[in-house]
């Protein structure tokens, strides 16, 4: 089977979607981004694969016990990954306990380690046996990082700040390794763990064997010009976005797409075309990592920023353009006995009139609208634009996909299988 | 707590004790200073960084360190600075501008002008002989080149504070460096390191860039002969000289060039401002009594 990749390097995250010969989407792939470009396309194009692999099994099984049966296949296969990881974390970690860790102390420290990955490990192969597992974080970076620490606090209260410190600095190398990740790298080991049902087992080998041929490969993203990819092969990132809303909703003729360091603003024909556009000028408010910050003054995560704020009843007026002393102003606030859900409905709400400005700049916003990138997953941010939106141009269409994240890298696979043909 | 009823002339009149306190956004600085027959003592100096922590409980923490380490029992006047408007026991506030200009006389007589560099803002003040300010300007609502954005990049460089400073100066071929997101300075350095700048470079690159800024500042207010340094970045030595080239690349200065001078206690300009205007004040109006006692400490 022939098929069109499109790579979207993102300044957070690295995206990948895979489009069969009928365009359909056969498999996406996510990963955070880092410092070695060429790995995390890597990373994230295998994913896509596997999930393009899962996809391919899928449209073989059948009804409802079928499905089943490949749920739990891909969590085992999950389940091997994640172990293959987390050995070859234990192995670095050991290697620079050996270097770096005073002699007294190394035998003992090689110790908790041990202890400490036989218990992350047993916690994994646990979490497997539970039937609903929840929906965690896909990034190793941070499954890996929660279970450690975890672990480490529970072993030993006293070595912790050291145990820290040695996983702080093998995580960054485990990551930029190119492991063994694929399907055929795993689906082995995983089909055995859950017994190879009969009903399965000769579809999986089939799609083992299934030559998946990537016939052609488009890069975008902050980070396309450092892609290994010819230059016919880039396209530019307003482009993708809006090929790819496009894709996602037909009759979109304006997007919004606010990633983790830019915010685009996108008028777009029938065709899904460009036909003007707006981008902020490297400055963090307006954009997602705006957001990233405000978490991080506060000690919350990322994806719980928008819920708390959606408990408002009242959003604070936010003085500040900048981030840095929007971060002030937020202490400042918070000193003085405000709501701490009443000026993150106001953060929201800043970026979002940042956003509304540039929309106005590239043309205004037309029926119908489309807002893509990892901020379309936060529902203050959402609500904030909803509300902006309709006090400005009155009733509109806002299209928002589950997806959305992966709306550039789908441009670019579209882009991909054009150039196929 | 209140500020402590005024009752009766302190033992010794002509010796006056009073503090300052000066809240910067991410330190908290205070001092206690005699004065007597026009001779003024530095008693004790504090400064706390907030790190994320109530900033109260660290003014608190600043304040009292300062007068335990003064040994007062009493003080006549506590002067508050920069955005320690409510503090709970001043006794008044003096803006930020003539505080940093008395600060900066007092450190060096023969100051004309201060350049004020704290985390979040710089800004520059042009004073007279006495003290009084002729005019000011400050950098804009955007945190590209403040001391926050220095401690970002360091952060991301593995660099600490202090040695900032010391690393700018063995660059042998700055990079340089637009206005760069504060926020997104992280990708930007990443960028710098993957095409194999070191890092003395990058941080001179940064202050060059920061020292273009000030210089424009304080062109913008026509200062002549000598400027002090104040602020949370006063001790850095790679920002002093990138400022000092940048100064005299720019000929500032119609008559003499202007000279750049920082003083080790540079950080407490604004406090030092505050505590002596308090202590003019407390003369000035004949205030008489103390405005806080050691009962009353928070």
């Amino acid at each position: 089977m022939k098929c069109a990749v499109g790579v979207d390097l993102g300044s957070t995250t690295t995206k990948a979607v895979i489009l069969d010969e009928e365009r359909r989407v056969l498999g996406r792939g996510i990963t955070n981004s880092r410092s070695n470009y060429d790995l995390a396309v890597d990373v994230a194009r295998t994913e896509a694969f596997v999930a393009a692999r899962f996809e391919l099994l899928r449209r073989k099984v059948t009804g409802v016990a079928g499905e089943a049966v490949l749920d739990r296949l891909l969590r085992a296969f999950r389940l091997e990954q994640m172990l293959h990881q987390l050995g070859r974390l234990h192995v670095l970690m050991e290697e620079e306990c050996g270097r770096a860790v005073p002699a007294e102390v190394r035998k003992e420290t090689a110790a908790a380690l041990a202890a400490i990955f036989r218990r992350i490990e047993a916690e994994e192969t646990d979490a497997f046996a539970q039937p609903e597992a929840p929906r965690r974080s896909d990034f190793f970076r941070d499954l890996a990082g929660s279970a450690f620490t975890r672990a480490a606090e529970a072993y030993d209260a006293a070595a912790f700040d050291r145990l820290q410190g040695l996983f702080d600095k093998c995580i960054i190398r485990a990551e930029n390794e190119s492991l063994a990740l694929g399907f055929r790298d795993h689906i082995g080991a995983a089909l055995e763990r859950i017994g190879r049902p009969a009903d399965i087992a000769p579809a999986v080998d089939g799609a083992v064997n299934e030559e998946i041929d990537d016939a052609a490969t488009v890069g975008t993203g902050y980070g396309r010009a450092r892609l290994p990819f010819p230059k016919e092969q880039i396209r530019s990132e307003i482009l993708c976005h809006g090929l790819g809303a496009h894709a996602l909703f037909p009759e979109t003729r304006t997007v919004l797409d606010i990633g983790g360091q830019d915010t685009k603003a996108i008028q777009v024909d029938a065709r899904g075309l460009v036909t003007s556009f707006q981008m902020n000028d490297r400055c963090a408010a307006g954009c997602g990592r705006y957001l990233g910050y405000i978490a991080d003054e506060m000690n919350l995560g990322l994806h719980e920023l928008g819920p708390l704020a959606e408990l408002s009843g009242r959003p604070t007026r936010i003085n500040s353009t900048c981030t840095v002393f929007a971060g002030a102003e937020l202490r400042d606030r918070l000193s003085l006995g405000e709501k701490r859900e009443d000026i993150l409905a106001g953060l929201h709400r800043a970026i979002m009139l940042r956003a509304m400005s540039l929309l106005a700049r590239s043309g205004g916003v037309s029926n119908e609208f489309t807002f893509t990138g990892g901020v379309a997953r936060n529902p203050a941010a959402v609500r904030a634009l909803r509300e902006l939106v309709h006090d400005s141009y009155g009733e509109r269409t806002l299209n928002i996909s589950a997806d959305s994240i992966y709306t550039g890298a789908l441009g670019a696979a579209l882009f991909a299988s054009r150039t196929a043909e | 707590m209140t500020t402590a009823p005024r009752t009766g002339t302190p033992a010794d009149a002509s010796r006056v004790l009073t503090a300052g306190i000066d809240v910067g956004s991410s330190a908290a600085k205070a001092v206690v200073l005699a004065s007597e027959n026009g001779e003024v003592t530095v008693l004790s100096h504090a400064v706390v960084r907030i790190r994320k922590r109530d900033i109260a409980a660290v003014i608190d923490h600043a304040f009292t360190s300062a007068v335990e380490e003064a040994g007062a029992g009493e003080l006549h006047y506590v002067a508050s600075t920069g955005e320690g408007e409510d503090i709970p026991y001043a006794t008044g506030h003096f803006y930020g501008m003539t505080t940093h200009a008395r600060g900066a006389l007092f450190l060096e007589p023969r100051a004309r002008s201060v350049l004020d560099v704290g985390a979040l803002h710089a800004r520059a003040v042009a004073m007279d002989g006495r003290g009084r300010v002729l005019s000011y300007k400050m950098t804009s609502q955007c945190a590209s080149g403040s001391g926050q954005f220095l401690a970002n990049i360091a952060r991301y460089l593995g660099v600490s504070q202090e040695e900032i400073g010391p690393l700018s100066l063995q660059s042998a071929s700055p990079e340089p460096v637009s206005s760069i997101c504060a926020v997104l300075a992280e990708t930007d350095v990443i960028n710098m390191v993957s095409r194999g700048i070191k890092t003395p470079d990058i941080l001179r690159g940064i202050h060059d860039s920061m020292a273009g800024r000030f210089v424009r500042l304080l062109r913008s207010l026509d200062v002549e002969g000598v400027t002090v340094l104040s602020g949370g970045l006063a001790g850095d030595v790679g920002l002093q000289a990138a400022i000092r080239d940048a100064l005299s690349k720019e000929h500032l200065g119609k008559t003499a060039p202007v000279e750049l001078v920082t003083h080790p206690l540079s950080v407490y300009a604004g406090a030092l401002g505050a505590a002596l205007w308090g202590a003019f004040r407390y003369r000035k109006l004949d205030l008489g009594g103390v405005a806080w006692t050691a009962k009353t400490s928070p």
